[in-house]
């Protein structure tokens, strides 16, 4: 497995989730955000000391958008033939097995990955057991 | 393509840009776009990279006992699929300097494909790389109380 390349640090600007505001006062109302409209409202106001709201100056940088911890982007595959496609981007791209994939094809999967140096983000999945 | 065929690969390639047999389109990572074509160096769906839209185009493979399979199309014999591509295989036994001089040399620097000539040799190395044993991933040993268990 091969190490991502090298990446200016990745900062997120915002880590927490955005909530909709009022959110945790009634539990008629999700947490899933929206942009308060009300006439009144403090929130879309920008009142001092309420909750801010999502923009798009909170984006990540270009560099690092989409990017995990390691430095890689995770691909999804569902073969071993998908796995090939990785082999020169084993240093930005991390391949990610598939939910529907069962444990036979994962252990071939796994291999090739190995063989060519490619990370699985989820190695694991489906193939420990529990002892 | 071929001299008689009055198709540009440019003209083919505004066709089959948006979808071709090799294409592999995902959305993941801000929509990411490979190239499943055996003449594709780096598996990238771009005009340079994609060899079916080339006249002249290099495909390194790998072999199926190990080593390496070099592969240069011929201009203008697109309607001779029979004898369109230059082949040579390298076996597992012919060292990498050897095999990436003469990979460097087939692809040349002003004369064949000469933008393709290191992807050609980075190729060649990482399936050579791919080729050799790998080290087993030493087992994970448990750590805290799991690990002070198994040590009493």
């Amino acid at each position: 497995m091969v190490s991502a390349k090298k990446h200016v640090p990745i900062i997120k600007k915002h880590p927490k989730k955005w909530h909709r505001h009022q959110s945790d006062t009634f539990k008629c109302v999700p947490s899933a955000w929206r942009k308060p409209k009300g006439i009144d409202n403090r929130v879309r106001r920008r009142f001092k000391g309420q909750m801010v709201m999502p923009s798009i100056g909170y984006g990540s940088n270009k560099k690092t958008r989409h990017m995990m911890p390691s430095g890689h982007k995770a691909f999804l595959v569902h073969n071993p033939r998908d796995v090939d496609l990785l082999l020169m981007h084993n240093r930005t791209y991390a391949a990610e097995i598939a939910s529907a994939v069962s444990s036979r094809k994962r252990v071939e999967i796994v291999a090739k990955a190995k063989a060519l140096g490619v990370k699985v983000t989820n190695p694991k999945a489906k193939l420990t057991t529990e002892s | 393509m071929s001299e008689r065929s009055n198709i540009s690969g440019d003209l083919i390639w505004e066709v089959v840009r948006n979808s071709n047999a090799y294409l592999v389109k995902h959305s993941a990572a801000g929509g990411v776009q490979f190239s499943r074509d055996p003449f594709n160096l780096v598996n990238k769906h771009s005009r340079k990279y994609d060899g079916f839209v080339n006249d002249k185009a290099v495909s390194v493979q790998p072999n199926e006992k190990g080593g390496v399979t070099l592969k240069t199309k011929k201009p203008g014999k697109a309607y001779k699929p029979a004898s369109a591509y230059n082949e040579h295989a390298y076996g597992s036994t012919v060292s990498n300097r050897k095999l990436y001089k003469n990979i460097a040399d087939a692809v040349g620097k002003n004369s064949y494909r000469g933008d393709l000539n290191k992807a050609a040799v980075a190729r060649a190395s990482a399936i050579k790389l791919s080729q050799r044993p790998k080290k087993e991933t030493p087992e994970r040993k448990p750590r805290g109380l799991k690990g002070h268990k198994t040590e009493a």
